[in-house]
């Protein structure tokens, strides 16, 4: 196997790893947000500094670094999840952006908008696969269980749920806080991977991105949501070599995809469906 | 007997409408009781101060001895209240079953740990539960529609199946919020029939809304009347369908010529 | 303390400035969100097209400033249009998720924004200096530039003029209450397919005249759209869908930012921006002016 292929490989690896977190938080609990990089940038900061300057092994240190995206979100994010609809969003586009801009400016820790070299290349295949399938697992299992079916209800709507016995605001906790610590394991082996890591690679454009592929997989399918990232992963790998296109021919595949296919690729009647339900507009002037 | 749910007293604003007035009435164990009255009386919203979806400006409520007023909506249905909807809040795209095993697995859980790894006892709870909820459709007569997406049964057996759903909480107090809103005479015979075989089987006290009297009066031995949110009538069948203020309420004031 | 007084002035008028033309941006952002309830991100696009039209007018075509204004305004305002035909009538049209045409959003700004590092290429430019930037004395306690003065002033006028054509004309009455509730409008028997356009086109003509003072500020580059993100900060922080709020809000930002660039640092204005957005979320997540919105149970 070429050393290009097993990068891509890796790469799908880490991106299926994010783009699950994103997908548990937003296609199974109906919480749409547009900051998750900023937990891969938390996790791809720790674990860079750990492994870098205190001389950490790897494996904790990018299990450090989903935990640290954990206690972010847990304390920044979970105050805004009393947020509904949109206003959350809004609130994930806002900490996504103050994080990054804390990284870019806290020079003396993470050295700023020039980035963070030198990062040791943990990340191999193995070590992707690896986490891929461990976690991959657990998502489906969790999916697949009292969790799975409580986090759907609360999507599907929240105060059913309640009266059903749901503490929906906790619920919605422990989803923000899982989906933070995929992503911030996701940024972590990232950092292994590239060697190189910088606050602008993990903006708003890549945290639309991770939604993207979610909605683009199919919303409340897991499987949809690593079918997307392949396709995703794939397409903008092939792109690469003529890159001054590549970003343009993304832009309008995301129209695209959004005019003709929005219910994503394994959405179909349930995609169609769950988005109207949980994400539609409002009509404003009417009772809801 | 003492009383399952007694309101004191209770009082609810929603700015400058005064939506709940002093609403004071007791329900006792098993008993069945019909709250009655025009639109917008305020019949809901009691059943959504009872639940802690509001929460009283004035007053309290309990529920067997204890005073609920102030609890979160989990609390409270965790304490043994279930409700239905009037607009029907089922998970349209979920299969019935999932519907049912959404409130069974209340009962049932496990840990974190095991429902992410799917060892110890995810496999006898999840069976359980299945089971369970399976066995309750049947019993209300949807075991053969358990796939079937909820959102695409009949209207009539949506309605059995969000009253399945709140059983499945195993509740002491059903509060059922217009059960027969849209149905025909012949469904609303076959509602009459459900609700008193529940009554009968599961032991629960129910407390139900409606505006279908001939259901209210056949099925409730005792009747509360409301009007602009305060209770202006509370007794037998009978005694409601001839007391001159439910009358007026429904029918309004008779002119002088 | 002379001087701390001197820079307090001096930052107030920066911010006073700055926000007059994040208003712009603002107001026509607000202005779509209260139309179709969806952010627009791609409203940032308008804004370079807006200032890139100035240049190649002012540059290669060698008119002057009024006719390239007016050919920026109306060429944003066409592609306003334009974007919204293309990528979100017909998903408005198929479903009422706001999720897509978000996404839709966020993919014509990734199109514009590379449309124009291609075709134009990724230079920063200026803008031949026909608007006056000289220093201005106010009052012998603080100088700001003739610049500012203009921009404040013509974020004015312009915004007047929006005003007058909401509560003056028959399409800004319909804009009102199309505003209110879209449906019953076109029930009522508003064409709303040309309320949008006509939304549309005003929101880019107005981010047109904030491209054109924002690429004279900043140089014109194809990522100067970005800062289409601060408008969206001061359109939440006043209330999105109301477009005093809108106003406000940018006032209050472009103060905010300058104050601290001022005070404490330049790398402290984005970060004070975003703040602010969390708490206002944290705070009161319908903004200054914004109407909330119950469900019934």
């Amino acid at each position: 196997m070429s050393g290009y292929t097993e990068g891509i490989i890796t790469l799908l690896c880490i991106n299926a790893i994010a783009a699950m977190g994103v997908s548990l938080l937003t296609g199974f609990t109906g919480i749409f947000t547009l900051g998750h990089a900023a937990y891969m940038a938390l996790g791809a900061y720790t674990s860079a500094i750990l492994t870098v300057q205190y001389g950490i092994h790897w494996l904790p240190a990018v299990l450090l670094g989903g935990g640290v995206a954990v206690i972010v979100a847990y304390g920044i994010g979970v105050p805004t999840l009393r947020l509904m609809g949109d206003y959350f969003a809004i609130a994930s586009i806002g900490l996504g952006e103050a994080i990054r801009l804390i990284l870019e400016n806290w020079q003396s820790l993470t050295r700023g908008a020039r980035g963070y070299p030198g990062i040791e290349p943990y990340t191999t295949l193995p070590v992707a696969l690896s986490f891929f399938v461990i976690m991959g697992l657990c998502m489906f299992n969790l999916i697949n269980s009292h969790y799975g079916r409580s986090f759907k209800a609360c999507r599907d709507d929240y105060m059913a749920a309640s009266l059903l016995g749901f503490h929906t605001a906790r619920l919605r906790v422990l989803s923000l806080v899982i989906s933070a610590f995929y992503c911030g394991v996701a940024g972590a082996l990232l950092a292994g991977f590239l060697s190189f890591i910088q606050p602008i690679m993990f903006d708003m454009l890549k945290s639309t991105e991770l939604t993207a592929v979610v909605v683009f997989g199919g919303l409340g399918s897991m499987v949809g949501t690593l079918v997307g990232t392949l396709i995703i992963t794939l397409v903008t790998e092939l792109f690469r070599p003529i890159s001054q296109y590549r970003m343009l021919i993304y832009g309008a595949v995301l129209v695209i995809i959004m005019v003709l296919r929005p219910e994503g690729i394994m959405g179909g009647l349930d995609g169609r469906w769950l988005a109207k339900k949980v994400f539609r507009r409002k009509d404003h002037g009417g009772t809801a | 007997m003492a009383a399952l749910l007694e309101l004191k007293d209770v009082d609810k604003f929603f700015g400058g409408v005064h939506a709940v007035q002093n609403m004071s009435f007791a329900l006792s164990e098993k008993e069945v009781v019909g709250l009655i009255g025009p639109n917008g009386a305020g019949k809901t919203t009691v059943f959504n101060v009872i639940t802690g979806v509001y929460s009283p400006d004035r007053g309290r409520i309990f529920f067997d001895g204890e005073d609920i007023s102030v609890l979160k909506t989990y609390q409270v249905i965790r304490r043994g209240i279930a409700r239905t909807f009037q607009n029907l809040r089922l998970f349209p795209r979920s299969s019935v079953l999932e519907n049912v095993m959404t409130a069974t697995q209340q009962h049932e859980a496990y840990s974190f740990l095991e429902a992410v790894s799917h060892f110890g006892r995810w496999r006898t709870k999840e069976t359980f539960i299945r089971d369970q909820s399976m066995e309750l459709l049947s019993r209300v007569g949807l075991a053969d529609r358990a796939l079937q997406p909820a959102g695409t049964l009949p209207y009539g057996y949506q309605r059995r199946l969000e009253i399945a759903r709140a059983l499945a909480l195993e509740p002491r107090l059903l509060l059922l919020d217009e059960p027969a809103a849209g149905m025909n005479p012949e469904e609303v015979l076959g509602l009459n029939e459900l609700i008193q075989t529940i009554h009968r089987e599961f032991q629960l006290a129910i407390l139900v809304i409606e505006h279908h009297m001939d259901l209210v009066m056949e099925i409730c031995p005792r009747i509360i009347c409301m009007n602009f949110g305060a209770k202006i009538a509370e007794g037998t069948p009978e005694e409601i369908q001839n007391n001159p203020e439910v009358l007026k309420a429904y029918l309004g004031e008779e002119d002088e010529e | 303390m002379r001087s701390s007084v001197a820079t307090f002035l001096q930052q107030v008028i920066n911010g006073l400035s700055l926000g007059s033309v994040y208003a712009l941006i603002a107001v026509g952002y607000s202005l779509v969100y209260s139309i179709l309830l969806f952010s627009n991100f791609a409203h940032g696009g308008f804004l370079v097209i807006g200032g890139y039209i100035c240049y190649v007018a002012l540059k290669t075509m060698g008119l002057n400033i009024w006719m390239a204004s007016l050919l920026s305004l109306v060429g944003a305002g066409i592609a306003a249009v334009l974007t919204e035909r293309i990528a979100y009538k017909p998903i408005r049209e198929r479903t009422n998720v706001t999720l897509y045409l978000l996404i839709a959003s966020m993919g014509m700004s990734i199109v514009i924004e590379n449309i124009f590092v291609i075709v134009a290429g990724g230079r920063f430019r200026a803008l031949p200096p026909v608007i006056p930037t000289h220093p201005v004395q106010i009052f012998n306690i603080a100088t700001t530039s003739a610049f500012d003065l203009l921009s404040f002033v013509v974020a004015l006028v312009a915004l007047g003029c929006l005003q007058l054509f909401l509560s003056r004309t028959k399409w800004g009455l319909a804009i009102r209450a199309a505003a209110c509730d879209l449906r019953t409008a076109g029930l009522m028997g508003v064409n709303v397919n040309l309320l949008i356009a006509i939304v549309f086109f005003t929101a880019g003509a107005l981010a047109a005249i904030g491209g054109i003072f924002l690429s004279v500020r900043y140089t014109l580059y194809p990522q100067l759209g970005v800062i289409t993100i601060k408008a969206f900060v001061a359109a939440v922080i006043g209330g999105l869908g109301s477009l005093p709020g809108a106003v406000v809000g940018s006032l209050i930002l472009g103060l905010a930012e300058m104050l601290a660039a001022g005070f404490i640092s330049s790398q402290m204005r984005d970060l004070v921006v975003f703040s602010l957005l969390v708490i206002t979320l944290l705070i009161k997540p319908t903004g200054l002016f914004g109407k909330q919105m119950s469900e019934k149970i």
